[in-house]
């Protein structure tokens, strides 16, 4: 006697069960598209320097501090960078600047981002730095620049940005 | 001769349904939507002033929002946690919003305050209620933007 026989197979019929995961993430979807907003919600979280305050001690590294002038259309990034010749007895700071002007209208996102990375290269232990919109800007520009000098969580240039 | 295959077919062994094939990317098609929705999609529903156009910045960051007082500013008023507290036409140019401060002295002992502003808002005046909220005794401010990260 043969343990298997040999039969003609039958493909077992898997229609009924893709019906029911369709089914299933149907209702899924309508239930995400009837409970949520199209619109997911982050957050910025600001530092602000309080009144009687103390400025932050100097850093140690090369970068001694990072301002960004925020206008309109155009932005200004300020560094100051040490400077120690072998002769001399101290350091010496030098204050740096690199103007990003406006291209069709608006700010430049793409020129202050390769700005800001450039300094970000000169000293990558620099965490923090100064942002100083001016009266007029929006918000819009403000968070934008903020984006820009924070970085991303995965690239991060200056992740402590205080507004000024 | 080629035989046409389509969502709907007859044969003499399975009789009229559903074809397998024409399922299969159905169902992948429908995946597809529900990592997207589950990706972008929020339960928070974001406030909004009852009227006047209001739109939220867009913004890279990945941090949730964390709670705290709810202070919304339109291109025409400032409002706390859903209430309409002073029209910007009626705010001085300078110093404390008033309104506001004796709003956020209320809301004690929350410490944390998000600010939801319309993209357009100047700094000026988002400068005042930070200002405010400071010297109202918020600890920790946040900007609340539209997430505009990709998948």
């Amino acid at each position: 006697m043969r343990l298997f026989r040999e039969e003609a197979m039958v493909e077992a019929d898997i229609r009924p069960t893709l019906l029911g995961v369709v089914t299933l993430l149907f209702l899924l979807l309508f239930f995400l598209m009837s409970t949520s907003a199209g619109q997911r919600l982050a957050v910025v979280d600001l530092r602000l320097a309080a009144p009687g305050q103390a400025p932050p001690l100097p850093h140690s590294g090369l970068v001694k501090s990072v301002h960004v002038t925020l206008g309109e259309r155009a932005a200004t990034v300020e560094f100051e960078v040490a400077t120690t010749d072998i002769g001399a007895s101290s350091t010496t700071r030098e204050l740096r600047r690199i103007e990003v002007p406006e291209r069709d209208g608006i700010l430049d996102g793409v020129a202050l981002s390769a700005a800001i990375a450039t300094v970000h290269e000169i000293d990558r232990s620099q965490e923090q730095a100064e942002v100083e919109p001016g009266p007029d800007v929006s918000t819009a520009t403000v968070l934008q620049v903020v984006d820009i000098v924070r970085g991303v969580a995965d690239a991060p240039r200056f992740p402590k940005v205080s507004l000024r | 001769m080629k035989r046409r295959r389509g969502l709907f077919r007859h044969s003499a062994e399975t009789g009229v349904g559903l074809d397998v094939g024409a399922l299969a990317p159905m169902v992948d098609m429908m995946t597809l939507l529900l990592v997207f929705l589950l990706r972008t999609y929020s339960t928070d529903v974001a406030p909004a002033p009852t009227a006047g156009p209001f739109a939220l910045a867009g913004t890279d960051s990945e941090d949730a929002r964390r709670g705290g007082i709810e202070i919304l500013l339109s291109v025409d008023a400032v409002h706390v946690n859903g209430q309409r507290i002073a029209a910007w036409a009626h705010i001085g140019e300078e110093g404390t919003i008033e309104p506001l401060y004796q709003m956020l002295l209320q809301s004690r002992p929350k410490k944390r305050a998000e600010i939801h502003a319309d993209a357009s808002v100047p700094w000026r005046r988002l400068q005042r209620v930070l200002g405010t909220a400071q010297a109202a005794g918020v600890e920790q401010i946040a900007l609340v933007g539209a997430h505009s990260g990709a998948m």
